[in-house]
């Protein structure tokens, strides 16, 4: 989001100062809206009736409220106290909120396509307009990545500007797909079905893909790490692949819910891990940016130039399981609360739980390694290669070889 | 006393190793090694299983190192100790270390220290005072925790920030104590079983695997089932399963007509009532027996799902297994979109006889229809007993309908009759016959032809039939069975506690990095030779972009200096 509005004054300005803290503040005053509107609002939470209580009359008062009492606050505040608006956080955060809010919009505007309750049907999902917009995230990731490798041969900026907005125009893409397909989920069977995104496997995918670009044009924003670019890319380029099959025999429809996703829950804790698996991912493709600068080198090959330094790589795969790590963490123990409130354990040596934990010691093996002496480099490389492919089999291949409580992604 | 010198000489060693980094690393390895083995190896399956997929000598070695249930041998809970044990070392050993060192740290740089300062930068001012140099510096760097010293003609300023990074040290370590604990006392003190309790009835008692037998434990109150029920989708999918409990405690109702479903469980005295699954609770059945001995009777039976009927005069049992009132199938080719469809309600049963080889029937009440074409009742037949091995038989009447099993059996007497040659012209004659038998002379029902091609498949088909007669639902009075887990666990508190230390301490140790920075002037005689060094712990790309703006802004503040304007 803010990589395409760096170059422009006023984007700029709208990124600064008062502008910024008092966008900063409504959004806040929105998110508590949301939340007052839940815990005192209407009939309270429930499962399915929450969100059309967010569209309806009381959402629009509790969120409308809250924004522009936010705003509002912000405006005396920073008239009283002018140095305030230089904070650091809203600065950093309301150009996440702005992107937020866009992709909302963007979903808004695209429901205006999709056919009508009418004309679809459970048994035949083919007019959904999801679907399509999913196809053009594909089509942006795949062309960023043919572009980020093609930056590595001929590294001119044009190239490399024509790659990154590709990158965020998937990333919207997604995001709104995803967001549609949430609408799209209360288009049939009467409503009864609906749920968050991010229930099968094809969904989280699409997920993965989006924290993954957003994570990595992070780091090639603050440390200009493009050449990284090539690696990540080329890992959601594989994932696209992957997603496009999983449509052709039949994964990407809207299916109900078991019973036993049926709960809030869901909505923190799988979000909450595809952010681990995602900097995983980031991580791996430093390590492979890593790898491959030092053949490079070893090979005196000019192309070493459009790489960062190995001292950066390294770093940025650091940067990267920091992130992963303790989202992780607090993913597995998310996890755990819900198993303890759905099957009266937290814990059951579930092959999905048991690999969550395997994956956990071996980041957090990483990061012991790291500061004990002399493991640097090269070794630490191939360290985020290989636990990205434990990561892989975590997510993938346990739902694919393994039996367990966890079988929601099962593939049929 | 040499002795006690001796004993910690002895210790020492071994807290060293035991504390060490990596030792941490290596246990953190195998205890992920050892993981993977138990999710690969199915865990805690019936031992004839085991002994079947693997064979006698790989079982007995598996089952000797207790790999079916592995997660709770002694080996794997030594695991566990060993790393809570090398925690707590290595707690006690950096422990007090972090403290002091967060408490006050040396002001002064050593040279050799200097040295290796990755990020350092170097002025020499000529006639400046110190102290000129001091004031300005500090007031560059007043975001950051100054400490100031002198030593002889060296004046030192250090600057910190993030000095309590080393409490995430602390905090993920001693974090990991505590879920640990926590687990501990949840295996020691609590407990996780399962319950059926029939609709009407209720139960006190639950059952749990212990190792590889099953255990039983009484509950403080019995748990009275009132009501179940399941919610389906539109598509047939089920949607809610929901249980109403009364709760009775030494005779007392204490909560009374409580709706439980899955993910929204029961709280009493501790114990959480958790809806985990559902099953048949004895539901009574009224069976049809179309006899098979030419006689074309229909006699009827009435049986409990869970118990037996005999007939007494052919010896025959039927031993009712399991009762379904909703059977949702796949009906899609292979490759097609699925479409799920209902058949109905179903009942299963074990058929013994004397001369016959025990059968496992599923029996539907409803006959077959496909595209809106009813194609005749059906049943799943299995020889093994397995349910894995059902074999679909169509019977080809619609056995719902005694006129058609009275058909069957007029044309079945009337083919009979018949010599002829002409096989299709001798059925043609039976079923008209047949017809005229049933309906009256010249009457067809409207359906006569689908009728006939039923008709003609079940004279295939019925008189092979090995058994004295055909059992088919004919009615029911459904009672389902809720399966609940109970679970107390005094642990879990802890485990959440020590995760949100886990959390906050990750947060602290990754994302907060101590920094530090020294200007160190030194006179020498009238001028000053200045060195500013800075150093991080973690995220040293940030800190290179923060020591280097710093930088900058001190390079002006030390030209501007030099320049002799005061700043
Ligand atoms: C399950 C257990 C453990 C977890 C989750 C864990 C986690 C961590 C993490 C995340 C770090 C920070 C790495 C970084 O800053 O990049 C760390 C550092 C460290 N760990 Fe552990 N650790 C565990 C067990 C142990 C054990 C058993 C030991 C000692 C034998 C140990 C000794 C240390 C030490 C000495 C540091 C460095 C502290 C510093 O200088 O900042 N850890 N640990």
């Amino acid at each position: 989001m803010t990589a395409i509005t760096e170059s422009n004054g006023l984007w700029e300005s709208m990124y600064q100062g008062r502008a910024a803290f008092v966008r900063y503040w409504a959004y806040i005053g929105l998110i508590l809206g949301a939340v007052g509107l839940a815990v005192f609002g209407g009939d309270g939470y429930t499962e399915n009736g929450y969100i059309f209580q967010l569209v309806g009359q009381d959402g629009v008062m509790w969120l409308g409220t809250g924004a522009l009492l936010g705003a509002g606050l912000a405006i005396g505040a920073s008239t009283l106290r002018p140095e305030m608006v230089n904070g650091y956080i809203p600065k950093t955060m309301v150009s996440w909120l702005d992107g937020a809010a866009l992709m909302i919009a963007l979903m808004g505007l695209l429901t205006l396509l999709e056919p009508t309750a009418a004309q679809v049907s459970y048994k035949d999902q083919s007019n959904l307009f999801a679907g399509h917009v999913i196809m053009t995230m594909n089509v942006l990731f795949l062309f960023s990545a043919i572009c980020y490798i093609a930056y590595l041969f001929a590294p001119e900026s044009f190239i490399g500007s024509m790659a990154t907005a590709a990158a965020w125009g998937g990333v919207y893409a997604g995001g709104s797909s995803l967001l549609l397909r949430w609408y799209e989920s209360y288009l049939f069977l009467g409503g009864e079905i609906g749920h968050a995104p991010v229930s099968n496997i094809y969904e989280v995918f699409i997920l993965l893909f989006c924290i993954v670009t957003i994570i990595y044009l992070q780091w090639e924003k603050r440390y200009e790490a493009k050449a990284m670019g090539a690696f990540v890319m080329a890992l959601v380029a594989a994932g696209v692949f992957f997603g496009i099959w999983l449509d052709s025999v039949g994964q990407a429809e809207i299916k109900p819910l078991v019973p036993a996703l049926q709960s809030y829950w869901m909505k923190i804790h799988v979000p909450m891990n595809f952010v681990g698996y995602g900097s995983f991912a980031v991580a791996c493709g430093a390590g492979m940016a890593y790898l491959t600068r030092m053949w490079l080198e070893a090979r005196n090959s000019n192309m070493v130039r459009v790489f960062p330094s190995l001292e950066q790589l390294d770093q940025l795969a650091y940067k990267s399981v920091a992130v992963g790590f303790p989202a992780f963490t607090l993913a597995t123990i998310l996890g755990a609360a819900w198993a303890a409130e759905a099957w009266g354990g937290y814990w059951s040596w579930d092959p999905k739980e048991t690999w969550a934990l395997i994956v956990w010691l071996v980041y957090g093996a990483y990061l012991h390694v790291r500061i004990s002496h002399g493991w640097h480099g090269k070794t630490l490389a191939w360290w985020t290669v290989i636990a990205f492919l434990v990561t892989v089999f975590c997510f993938l291949g346990v739902n694919m070889y393994l039996s367990g409580l966890h079988s929601y992604g099962r593939l049929s | 006393m040499p002795a006690m010198s001796k004993t910690t000489d002895y210790l020492k060693p071994i807290l060293l190793r035991l504390g060490s980094m990596s030792l941490a690393i290596t246990l953190l390895t195998v205890l992920a090694l050892a993981s993977v083995i138990g999710t690969v190896l199915l865990q805690n399956q019936d031992q004839a299983d085991y002994l079947q997929q693997f064979g006698p000598i790989w079982y007995w070695v598996f089952r000797s190192l207790g790999l079916f249930d592995m997660y709770h041998t002694w080996w794997f809970l030594s695991l566990l100790g060993f790393l809570m044990l090398s925690l707590s070392v290595c707690l006690y050993r950096n422990v007090p270390r972090f403290l002091k060192e967060m408490r006050g740290s040396k002001v002064a740089l050593s040279d050799s220290a200097m040295k290796h300062m990755k990020h350092s930068r170097h002025w020499d001012l000529k006639g400046q005072s110190a102290e000129n140099v001091l004031s300005v510096a500090k007031e560059r760097l007043k975001e950051w925790r100054i400490r100031e010293e002198q030593r002889g003609d060296v004046s030192y300023i250090r600057a910190d920030k993030g000095k309590y990074h080393k409490w995430g040290y602390i905090l993920v370590h001693s974090a990991m104590l505590v879920v640990l604990t926590g687990g501990w006392i949840s295996v020691q003190f609590g407990f996780r079983g399962n319950m059926q309790v029939p609709v009407g009835s209720q139960e006190s008692e639950i059952s749990f695997l212990k190792s590889t037998s099953v255990a039983y434990k009484e509950m403080p109150f019995e748990v009275h089932c009132n009501d179940f029920s399941i919610d389906f989708y539109p598509n047939g999918m089920p949607k809610e399963f929901k249980s109403n409990l009364t709760i009775i405690d030494h005779g007392k109702e204490v909560i009374k007509d409580r709706d439980i479903i899955v993910n929204e469980p029961l709280y009493y005295k501790g114990v959480r009532i958790y809806q985990a699954s559902f099953g048949d609770g004895g539901s009574n059945i009224h069976l049809k027996l179309l006899k098979l001995d030419g006689s074309g009777e229909i006699d009827s039976a009435e049986a409990h799902v869970y118990t037996s009927y005999k007939d007494k005069t052919n010896g025959v049992t039927l031993e009712l297994t399991d009762f379904r009132p909703h059977n949702v199938e796949n009906m899609a080719e292979i490759g097609d979109p699925k479409d799920f469809q209902d058949l109905g309600p179903s009942v299963d049963f074990i058929m013994r006889g004397p001369g016959l080889k025990p059968v496992k029937i599923r029996s539907f009440m409803n006959a077959f229809e496909l595209n809106g074409d009813n194609r005749g009742s059906f049943i799943q037949v299995s020889f093994s007993g397995d349910t894995k091995d059902f074999q679909s038989v169509a019977l080809g009447l619609d056995m719902s309908d005694p006129q058609e099993w009275k058909l069957l059996q007029r044309f079945l007497i009337h083919l009979a009759d018949d010599n002829v040659k002409n096989k299709q012209k001798a059925n043609m004659q039976a079923f008209k016959a047949a017809m005229d038998d049933v309906f009256g002379k010249g009457k067809r029902p409207d359906n006569f032809q689908a009728m006939a091609m039923r008709v003609l498949q079940a004279a295939q088909v019925i008189p092979r039939l090995p058994w004295p007669y055909i059992p088919v639902l004919d009615d029911y009075d459904q009672k389902y069975y809720t399966g609940l887990q109970l679970a107390k666990d005094p642990g879990m508190n802890v485990v959440w506690t020590g995760s949100a230390l886990l959390v906050m301490g990750l947060c602290i140790m990754l994302y907060v990095s101590h920094r530090k920075l020294w200007l160190i002037v030194r006179r020498k005689g009238n001028d000053l030779s200045i060195s500013f060094v800075g150093l991080s712990n973690r995220n040293q790309l940030n800190f290179e972009h923060e020591f280097n703006e710093i930088l900058s802004s001190m390079n002006d503040d030390m030209q501007q200096l030099e320049k002799g304007d005061a700043v």
